[in-house]
């Protein structure tokens, strides 16, 4: 046996034990916890922080958070949202509007946005199952309603019309900085809080896929008829995928206001956004749980460093986004994390023979 | 045009209440009843911008009929019109209007490619796959627009003016623009219709399987329709272009529209697609005098969503296909 077969025997007996996805986990957010001390870290008088910013590390955290909420119902479901971009601006408006209207801690402000987000979703659900919308048209109606809230917020001087909100000082709110006014003098705590957002959303989504809530919600994926057949409520399932997708979408865009200030209904609503939202599940694999994560960290980074390299190209960043999206649906459907067991399965191929004769 | 701006004064964005509502609607059924000379011009204006939506989406309609793939590089594809357009008349000198059938030669061209290089290898896969690779051709060729042609908005020189009909002003671009829509429509339907091409295109759409079965080279219409459909957003661009600035961006709302458009009249409808343009044309004309805003653009969404909801074949679409 050589020393390859050795560890990979190893790997699997460590992987049937029950405390696997435990050390995993660990194993997983520790290394997110370490990364800005590890960009720091100078290798040969060069540092990764001079490309891989604090600031890139917090973007490419949000989306995969995002991505990774996102994926809880159309990953698991099979639902293509288009959409998201409702739930992020709702959560985004809904925090600002009371912080910066209402003076109500942004906490509170992000639940509240949460909820409305939810129940929204639960709508859109409602009607487009209900009327077995799917494919493009199911698609085709997330956008809508996404863009419909684009244009009604755009058109409301209550929520400032198109110029959006602006995040005040804390004095204006009577809080001081800290985790409990959501507001901090450097990154280095907003960088943890998201990791920290991330960590809960992968939990919940570790646990609905490992429950019968999963369960079902993959059986709606891969056969929603013969799923109904026997006796899987599709219609219930469906919608608790988007109300539980659409809650923690909308805290990510929370998040995000109180972490860049300003939101515009053309930023937070944007047709874009609906795109950046989801992108990073489907380039790292989408109705995985690591997928969104590894996702993000490819498309964000890269993006991000095309557009601070080449800061004097405009919309270069999107040429390689773009690129990014036409090259993995067309070559790798399935995801970045698809690749490890699909070298395997070359592998085995490629000694076919010897495989057989064990 | 002095009286349409000043005869009755859009409503303030400050207006709060319910007032804002009703207020445009109260006020538009008294120009009703009063037949003010306005609705005349504003029935005028709808007609016109109507026409070009509808061409707007008919390569879109094309596309999705016979395909089922939702193009979403249609809007780049009319932006790519409206810059051929451009391009020609700047630099060669040659009239706009001669810029509009190249810059259907253009776009044909270019969508054979991009059908051959993103939708051809996944045609057969989930759909939302087509969806996402066209939008990656979509960032694509509108960053390398903004890269080449900087993202400032740009305009075909040509000053035709407009002419009076009674108490209506007719502006000569968007004139022109209408005729070439409704040129370009009777010339894709007779195409349809008459032609072998157009048959064997026809009958794709109806059943892939049976036109593959019959002898049908799917694989050859797929990529005839794809380029044919950008093509016509090649020459809907090209018109837009004789009567508006545009810049790289501009395509994202033609393309919402012309998806309103598009399932409004029923997929690979023609005469749906030609009825979707009209209406959303006047929505948005009626709404852009009446309401504050762009509060038009939520009627239309609104409009958009209630005919998924209940009528997603569309006013012209048959039963389920």
């Amino acid at each position: 046996m050589s020393a390859i077969e050795s560890v990979r025997d190893r790997y699997r007996t460590f992987d049937d034990q029950r405390y696997a996805p435990l050390v995993k986990g660990v194993g997983l957010f520790g290394l997110l916890a370490a990364l800005p001390t590890i960009i720091e870290i100078d290798v040969a008088g060069m540092e990764l922080a001079a490309l891989l910013s604090l600031k890139v590390l917090i973007l490419t955290v949000i989306y995969a958070y995002t991505a990774q909420a996102w994926n809880i119902m159309s990953g698991y479901t099979g639902q293509f949202s288009f959409g998201h971009a409702a739930f992020f601006g709702v959560g985004a408006y809904a925090t600002q509007a009371l912080v910066v209207d209402f003076a109500v801690n942004p906490w509170v402000g992000m639940l509240v946005g949460g909820v409305i987000a939810a129940g929204y979703g639960l709508v859109i659900g409602a009607l487009s199952f209900r009327f077995n919308l799917q494919g493009h048209y199911f698609a085709l109606a997330t956008l809508a309603f996404a863009e419909l809230l684009r244009f009604v917020v755009t058109n409301m001087s209550e929520l400032r019309g198109a110029n959006g909100y602006f995040k005040p000082f804390p004095r204006d709110y009577g809080a001081e900085y800290g985790l409990v006014a959501f507001q901090f003098q450097n990154d280095l705590p907003y960088y943890y809080l998201i990791v920290g957002f991330l960590l809960v959303v992968t939990l919940v989504s570790w646990v609905i896929k490992n429950s019968w809530v999963g369960l079902y919600f993959f059986a709606i994926r891969e056969d929603e008829r013969a799923a109904a057949s026997v006796g899987v409520p599709s219609f219930r399932y469906k919608l608790i995928g988007v109300a539980v997708s659409a809650f923690f979408t909308a805290l990510g865009g929370a998040y995000w206001s109180m972490y860049f200030n300003t939101i515009r209904p053309d930023t937070v609503f944007a047709l874009f956004k609906n795109v950046e939202l989801l992108l990073p599940a489907v380039v790292g694999g989408p109705g995985t749980l690591l997928g969104p994560i590894v996702g993000s960290f490819i498309v964000t980074p890269v993006s991000e460093i095309a557009r601070t390299t080449f800061s004097d190209i405009n919309g270069l960043d999107r040429i390689i986004y773009g690129a990014f999206l036409v090259a993995i649906v067309i070559y790798s459907p399935r995801g970045v994390v698809s690749w490890p067991s699909q070298a395997r399965a070359l592998w085995t191929r490629v000694r076919g023979d010897e495989e057989v004769s064990e | 045009m002095g009286h349409l701006v000043t005869s009755v004064a859009p409503l303030p964005l400050q207006g709060g209440g319910l007032g804002r509502f009703i207020d445009p609607f109260a006020q538009f059924l008294t120009d009703i009843t009063n037949l003010e000379p306005v609705l005349l011009q504003l029935i005028a204006f709808g007609l016109l911008l109507g026409g070009v939506y509808a061409l707007t989406a008919l390569g879109l309609t094309m596309i999705f009929g016979v395909m089922d793939v939702i193009n979403f590089a249609h809007g780049i594809f009319l932006v790519v019109g409206m810059y051929s357009v451009w391009l020609v008349s700047e630099t060669a000198g040659i009239s706009p209007f001669l810029g509009i059938p190249i810059a259907a030669a253009v776009l044909f061209a270019l969508g054979v490619v991009v059908h051959i290089l993103t939708v051809e290898p996944i045609i057969e896969a989930p759909q939302q796959n087509q969806l996402i690779a066209t939008l990656g051709v979509l960032f694509i060729i509108q960053s390398a627009i903004e890269i080449v042609f900087t993202p400032d908005p740009q305009q075909v020189e040509l000053s035709l003016g407009s002419v009076q009909v009674g108490d209506v002003f007719i502006p000569l671009g968007q004139f022109y623009a209408l005729v070439i829509a409704l040129g370009t429509m009777l010339a894709v339907r007779a195409f349809l219709n008459r032609t072998d091409l157009g048959r064997k295109i026809r009958g794709t759409a109806d059943n892939r399987d049976g036109a593959r079965y019959v002898g049908i080279n799917v694989r050859r219409i797929n990529y005839l329709t794809f380029g044919i459909g950008a093509a016509l957003a090649g020459v809907a661009g090209g018109s837009i272009a004789l009567f508006q600035r545009f810049d790289p961006f501009t395509g994202e709302t033609y393309l919402i529209n012309a998806f309103v458009i598009v399932i409004l009249g029923g997929l690979g409808s023609f005469p749906g697609a030609f009825v979707g343009g009209l209406i959303v044309g006047m929505i948005q004309v009626f709404g852009g005098y009446y309401l504050p805003g762009t509060t038009a653009q939520v009627l239309i969404f609104l409009l958009f969503i209630g005919t998924l909801l209940v009528k997603p074949e569309g006013l012209f679409g048959g039963a389920e296909a």
